[in-house]
């Protein structure tokens, strides 16, 4: 069967996701250096790489999740990045 | 009589609301009543997280515009307005949480002349750094269309020209973030209906039905190399074979060519900010091209040939002294951002095209700015014909005059 050039990008492509997809699921390694950052250091970090860092009492505990949720589809940002972030945010909710 | 009658029957039902609290007040008072029981389990619920989170964000930029547009042999035309389709937009967003796994985003926007869509997806979270994703939105091709676009981000007040050849397209995705040691990689992958090549050489995606069956890939992996994250270096690749719309005037003129039409896209992208105390600097910088098959293409007045092929890069760089201690010099932003774009010589819509931009932001809130910018460009045309007025060896600059409020609200 000849495979055409559309279709060799499309499995090349599939098997790329498919590695990264394996990677993300076992997870990576990450250094004591990255997971001992707060949420405030990760929020400064990250945040401003885009845009400018938002103040914690803009939005309340469930909304701030789910902006938690849409930035890290934009900024791909890890699981333990937006956990942080999002607990130091909500932090402020309840001072 | 009517009226009698209603009020009447006001009063008795004034009554019975009175009574009903009263006998509720007393039967509260009684420990263990399943009454009160109620009251207080729907109290305690009120207040717990639910599973379900809507909620409404969005942007609006406005402002004046004063420009003037030189055309080589011609007098300047100079023109004001409150506000021009290029820099007003109203964006309502729609976010749609449901628990931990599920989000579903909507963004209708209006440039003042017609409503159209930013995205309508859904992205499932399946796994730690692996997120799917279906439905319209913006391809993940480089980093401007998708992370810097919206006017509350960008440092100045136009979008880079061309930097949008990529578009937003119907179709599935994956991507997550990775953390790998003390850096960072995240990727960005989708498969789309694609693009359709049009009678002039251009291409134009976005179709909810695909018009061949050929789809496009897309991707980007992005390299976070120090472990602040203050740096990030991105590639970006496309390959999708393109439809051909019925009626179309073009032939192709790769005789041993099988597969038909295609475009292959690839961009590099930098993104640097990092603060020296008291100053926040912010570099951003993005380099595409884009590259679609030799076909002899053909309008009303005759046929030609020309290598398709499309560059775009921007280069941007701002200062603000975010750590000043004086609360007015602290909100100040100085931007500017050069462009140059050029599109294939010989086709109906060939130019060169720079562009500098200068803005002073003044940052009211962390997601309200008010800009002054002014900007230059220089379009030279390099076009086959003058169809789309750019006509071969005629230079026309641009000089706007820009100010410029955006706020996410």
């Amino acid at each position: 069967m000849k495979i055409t050039g559309t279709k060799k990008m499309i499995t090349s492509g599939i098997l790329a996701i498919s590695v990264i997809g394996l990677i993300g699921m076992n997870g990576c390694a990450e250094s004591k250096k990255i997971s001992d950052k707060s949420g405030a250091q990760l929020w400064s970090e990250n945040c401003q790489r885009c845009h400018n860092t938002p103040a914690p009492k803009t939005f309340n505990d469930e909304h701030w999740k789910t902006i938690g949720m849409h930035m890290q589809t934009r900024a791909q940002l890890t699981n333990n990045e937006r956990d942080k972030i999002v607990d130091f945010l909500q932090s402020f909710n309840h001072l | 009589m009517n009226l009698q009658k209603a009020a009447r029957l006001a009063f008795i039902a004034g009554l019975f609301l009175l009574n009903n609290g009263t006998i509720i007040a007393q039967d509260m008072s009684q420990p263990g009543n399943p009454i009160k029981d109620q009251s207080i389990n729907q109290a305690v619920t009120s207040m717990l997280p639910s599973e379900t989170d809507f909620m409404m964000v969005g942007l609006t930029t406005f402002g004046f515009i004063n420009q003037s547009v030189t055309t080589t042999g011609a007098a300047a035309n100079k023109t004001n307005s409150l506000a021009d389709a290029d820099r007003f937009e109203f964006s309502p967003m729609f976010l749609w949480r449901h628990g931990d796994n599920l989000l579903v985003e909507f963004e209708p926007s209006w440039d003042g002349n017609s409503i159209g869509v930013n995205w309508a997806d859904v992205h499932y979270f399946i796994a730690p750094g692996l997120i799917a994703r279906a439905g319209y939105f913006v391809l993940p091709f480089g980093i401007y269309n998708k992370r810097l676009a919206a006017g509350w981000i960008d440092k100045l007040p136009s979008d880079p020209t061309g930097m949008d050849v990529a578009g937003s397209d119907f179709g599935i995705g994956l991507s997550g973030g990775l953390p790998l040691g003390t850096m960072k990689m995240s990727y960005d992958v989708s498969l789309t209906n694609g693009f359709q090549l049009n009678n002039d050489g251009t291409i134009t995606n976005g179709f909810v039905v695909a018009q061949n069956n050929g789809k496009t890939v897309c991707g980007r992996l992005g390299f976070l190399p120090l472990s602040n994250s203050s740096l990030e270096i991105g590639v970006s690749g496309l390959y999708g074979a393109l439809a051909t719309p019925a009626g179309a005037t073009f032939i192709n003129t790769n005789p041993t060519s099988t597969t038909g039409p295609s475009v292959s896209m690839y961009a590099v992208d930098l993104d640097f900010v990092h603060n020296y105390n008291p100053v926040q600097v912010n570099v951003k910088a993005q380099y595409s091209a884009t590259m679609i098959s030799s076909m002899t293409y053909a309008d009303s007045a005759a046929q030609f040939t020309f290598n398709n092929t499309i560059t775009d890069f921007f280069g941007q760089v701002s200062v603000r002294p975010s750590n000043s201690k004086n609360k007015y010099i602290k909100n100040l932003e100085l931007a500017y951002r050069f462009v140059d774009y050029t599109t294939p010589q010989g086709s109906s819509y060939g130019q060169n095209y720079t562009e500098s931009d200068i803005a002073l932001d003044y940052w009211i809130s962390w997601r309200t700015v008010l800009k002054l910018g002014y900007e230059m460009r220089a379009s030279k045309g390099t076009a086959v014909d003058n169809t789309e007025g750019y006509i071969n060896g005629v230079t026309t600059n641009t000089n706007n005059l820009i100010i410029q409020f955006s706020t996410e609200f």
